[in-house]
């Protein structure tokens, strides 16, 4: 069993997998299907039920999952995970009791041992971590399209252009974001943009949409993992336009 | 994980099985009126009948085909996207890469596990799964390796990490020997796993 859950922003969450080591052989199985059991198919159907009633801003479904304590993360697989998000979500939302929830599992099982608990919410998850406003770049009013979309049009030029190398420095406060561990503080270089989006950084904490230009920037596979990477490969990273800044040349 | 004093259908499961779970949490929102069996049933069909691999397949053999239309999928896939009336979720952006002699592209997402499923349905459980996540930035050419797929060392290898809203999808090598094929035939060789760039597309003479 692992110990409480962090809050330091150094720390790299649950779900930041990237490059991480220790991970072993592929689970490859060629023509897999969607499903694997039924309960699988149920969690998935019931995404779009739980959300509207929870999670509807962009990036806050994905925090959900990753302040998930490791086990509710990692042991039941993909739609595992989303069910343990779900569970906190409903409660942290107040759409159902824990305790309502707790007995509707045990009629159908028996006692649940405290240990298994499923709705302890200290062992389960990490609270929303408060983010600062004045941390977050400032808001923007910019036209919000007609149909439901992240992507957002703004009057504002691009800070980088494909070329430029830019660095996404280390984050100062936890909470959720899009910059991946593995690339922080290294340089890269810009590919080119995408459309600009909302910050999931700032609508998964109910900060406003804070809209950026978004970047691909591509990282040398030396750059990112020294003398252990394979040769001749690149890593190419979607990143918000807030999470860059100018790298020096080299 | 077995509870050897249950009754009923549940007796192989305890409170803390996803099976018992996410029926008592189904069975909460419906008594709400926050979930609709129906719906969620409808859901599940659509995403194991009608939305799979086959529409990214589709969109891969029409560009093979026609050397204008993979011109405009590779500089502009949501127009090519709209114009074949391709909708559903998780492709706000599409981008599309093609593989060469030389390059190869492989998507994924080492934060979630985001992927194109109006192109491609579902992802399988390996791209969801956390080795695959941690591994193939790092070591893509092994990871590869395991999985079937041996790249020359010469090749440049790409690797897309999913992390904003546009999802990738890889355009594999037209297989030699399919000259003059229709599109609904070179389909037919279109696997997802090489539209995710884990493999390479299908060999003619295996069909």
């Amino acid at each position: 069993m692992l110990g409480p859950m962090q809050s330091d922003p150094h720390k790299r969450g649950v779900h930041d997998l990237g490059g991480a080591g220790g991970w072993g052989r592929i689970p490859y199985e060629p023509d897999e299907p969607p499903f694997h059991a039924d309960w699988e198919r149920r969690v998935f159907g019931l995404l779009g039920a739980v959300t509207s009633a929870t999670a509807r801003r962009p990036g806050e479904f994905r925090y959900a999952l990753e302040r998930l304590h490791p086990d509710d993360y990692f042991d039941n697989g993909y739609f595992g995970r989303w069910l343990a998000g779900f569970e906190v979500l409903l409660a942290e939302y107040e759409v159902f009791d824990p305790v309502d929830y707790s007995a509707r599992l045990e009629a159908r099982t028996g006692p649940i041992p405290s240990e298994v608990r499923r709705m302890s919410p200290e062992r389960r998850v990490a609270p929303v971590a408060d983010r600062v406003p004045s941390m977050l770049p400032p808001d923007r009013p910019v036209p919000v399209p007609q149909r439901r979309t992240v992507r957002r049009d703004l009057a504002e030029p691009p800070r980088f252009r494909a070329g430029d190398r830019v660095v996404a420095p280390t984050p100062t406060q936890p909470g959720h974001t899009r910059l991946p561990g593995y690339v922080m503080d290294k340089p890269g270089t810009v590919a080119k943009l995408h459309p600009a989006e909302v910050l999931p950084d700032s609508t998964a904490h109910n900060r406003g949409e804070r809209p950026q230009h978004v970047y691909c920037v591509g990282y040398d596979a030396r750059t990112l993992w020294g003398d252990d990477a394979e040769p001749n490969a690149t890593v190419y990273v979607d990143l918000y336009e807030c999470y860059l800044t100018a790298a020096e040349s080299d | 994980m077995h509870d050897e004093h249950g009754h009923g259908h549940h007796e192989h499961h305890d409170a803390s099985s996803p099976e018992v779970r996410v029926e008592a949490l189904e069975d909460l929102l419906v008594e709400r009126g926050l979930a609709d069996p129906e719906r969620i049933d409808a859901t599940i069909r659509r995403f194991e009948h009608d939305i799979g691999p086959m529409i990214g397949a589709r969109l891969v053999a029409e560009a093979w085909a026609d050397a204008g239309l993979r011109q405009r999928l590779l500089t502009d896939a949501d127009a090519v996207v709209a114009d074949m009336d391709i909708r559903g979720a998780e492709i706000e952006h599409i981008e599309v890469k093609a593989n060469e002699p030389g390059v190869h592209n492989v998507v994924v997402c080492t934060l979630c596990s985001c992927y194109p499923w109006a192109l491609l349905g579902l992802p399988p459980n390996w791209y969801k799964s956390p080795e695959y996540r941690a591994r193939v930035v790092r070591e893509p050419r092994a990871v590869l390796a395991e999985m079937g797929l041996e790249l020359d060392p010469s090749t440049e290898v790409r690797i897309w990490d999913s992390s904003s809203e546009t999802r990738f999808l890889v355009l594999p090598e037209r297989p030699a020997g399919t000259e003059g094929w229709p599109a609904e035939r070179l389909a037919e060789l279109v696997t997802r796993d090489s539209m995710i760039g884990v493999a390479h597309a299908a060999d003619p003479g295996g069909h």
